[in-house]
């Protein structure tokens, strides 16, 4: 640390004034957003070499950083809440204007972490109820449909993996647009946490360390029950 | 004894997997049963693996068990040389016929753990129907992973 000048005040006043930016991601979103990144690829990576009892685990590791990320979205930092970030077709067209100013995600990357977590979503609930062609493995949900049923979804999660992939290539060409036209840096972040914003633009509202807690706590029991069966645990 | 026959049998279904090749006809007729059976193993599979993770019907899975031990007493005769890829549209790999022993002895396997699952299952003991049961998705899967191609859409 010799030599290297400390931050002392990281009060909001003169957290703009910082040259590392100020805090747009709170740690939770970005873990969210990498062992999300991570676990769609050992889950891909699990299936292909016919480990298919740690793909049904990693599924069920992603079903939980989605609830967890839906509860944030709720009670966490201002820039993780659905509310601040999700708007309608208006605020669309004026970001594509120029017209947006502000922390976190623009109106347009709104729809674009929707589009990936409900793709997501849909990924993990075919997963749940489908079984592999072999009868080896279930999904913990897989007893509360049918064979046919359940061997569908199998086929329709195979299919919409497809969809995943795209929504991905898009993400990845979204953040190569900006860095490539634009300018703008937007990995970094993710891994900081920080960006220089608008001056004018509202900070970030941090979230609170024991809601995360709380967050955490809801989902892992709710993909524990998922775990054992669902309802009163099975059919 | 007991290893030197289970040697003379796979070796003998060894043979009839690198024997002279089948014509195209009979060769598809083969695939055909191939595929057909091996639905059945996996219907009667997957009914069996439902029953078995709650309070299990025996009956289902006592047809399940007797239909797979039936099966797998056909299954060493189902990849006679000429029918693989080159000849139809089938998921058995060429491997299959370049390793022929390693083969003859996973299909074995697979009918050895198939008769242990069938006599359990006349048995009342759910959870040794469960333990035999995984030991014969072992030998399914050992074989699977090795030799079956992935499903093309």
């Amino acid at each position: 640390m010799q030599g290297v000048p400390r931050q002392i005040s990281r009060g909001r006043k003169t957290l703009s004034a910082e040259p590392r930016g100020q805090l747009v991601w709170d740690l939770p979103v970005r873990l969210v957003h990498w062992l999300l990144a991570a676990l769609i690829l050992f889950s891909w990576w699990s299936v292909k070499n016919h480990h298919t009892d740690w793909h049904i685990w990693s599924g069920i590791a992603i079903l939980t950083l989605l609830l967890f990320r839906l509860l944030w979205g709720l009670g966490g930092s201002s820039t993780a809440r659905f509310a601040n970030f999700v708007k309608g077709p208006r605020a669309v067209g004026a970001f594509l204007r120029g017209q947006w100013t502000g922390t976190g995600h623009n109106p347009l990357g709104a729809l674009s972490v929707l589009a990936l977590f409900g793709a997501v979503a849909i990924q993990v609930g075919l997963g749940l109820i489908s079984q592999d062609e072999d009868g080896l493995y279930m999904g913990p949900l897989a007893r509360l449909v049918s064979s046919d049923t359940s061997d569908s979804a199998r086929d329709m999660h195979e299919l919409w993996f497809k969809v995943i992939l795209g929504l991905i290539v898009l993400h990845v060409a979204a953040i190569l647009y900006y860095r490539l036209f634009r300018g703008q840096k937007l990995t970094k972040p993710m891994i900081t946490g920080r960006a220089l914003v608008d001056p004018d633009a509202e900070p970030m509202r941090p979230g609170k360390w024991w809601v995360a807690v709380v967050c955490l706590g809801m989902a892992l029991a709710i993909a524990r029950w998922v775990v054992a069966g669902a309802p009163p645990f099975g059919s | 004894m007991r290893n030197v026959l289970i040697a003379a049998v796979v070796t003998l279904a060894a043979a009839a997997v690198v024997a002279a090749p089948l014509d195209t006809g009979r060769a598809l007729a083969v695939m055909h049963e191939r595929h057909e059976g091996m639905e059945t193993i996996g219907k009667a599979n997957k009914a069996a693996n439902r029953e078995l993770g709650g309070a299990p019907n025996l009956a289902v899975v006592r047809t399940s068990a007797a239909q797979i031990a039936d099966l797998s007493r056909k299954a060493s005769g189902w990849f006679p040389a000429g029918t693989g890829p080159d000849v139809g549209k089938t998921r058995a790999k060429p491997e299959i016929w370049q390793n022929p022993q390693d083969f003859a002895a996973k299909a074995h396997n697979f009918q050895v753990a198939a008769q242990a699952f069938n006599a359990v299952a006349a048995t009342g003991d759910i959870n040794a129907m469960k333990a035999r049961f995984a030991d014969l998705g072992g030998t399914c899967k050992a074989c699977h992973d090795k030799y079956r191609a992935e499903e093309k859409h």
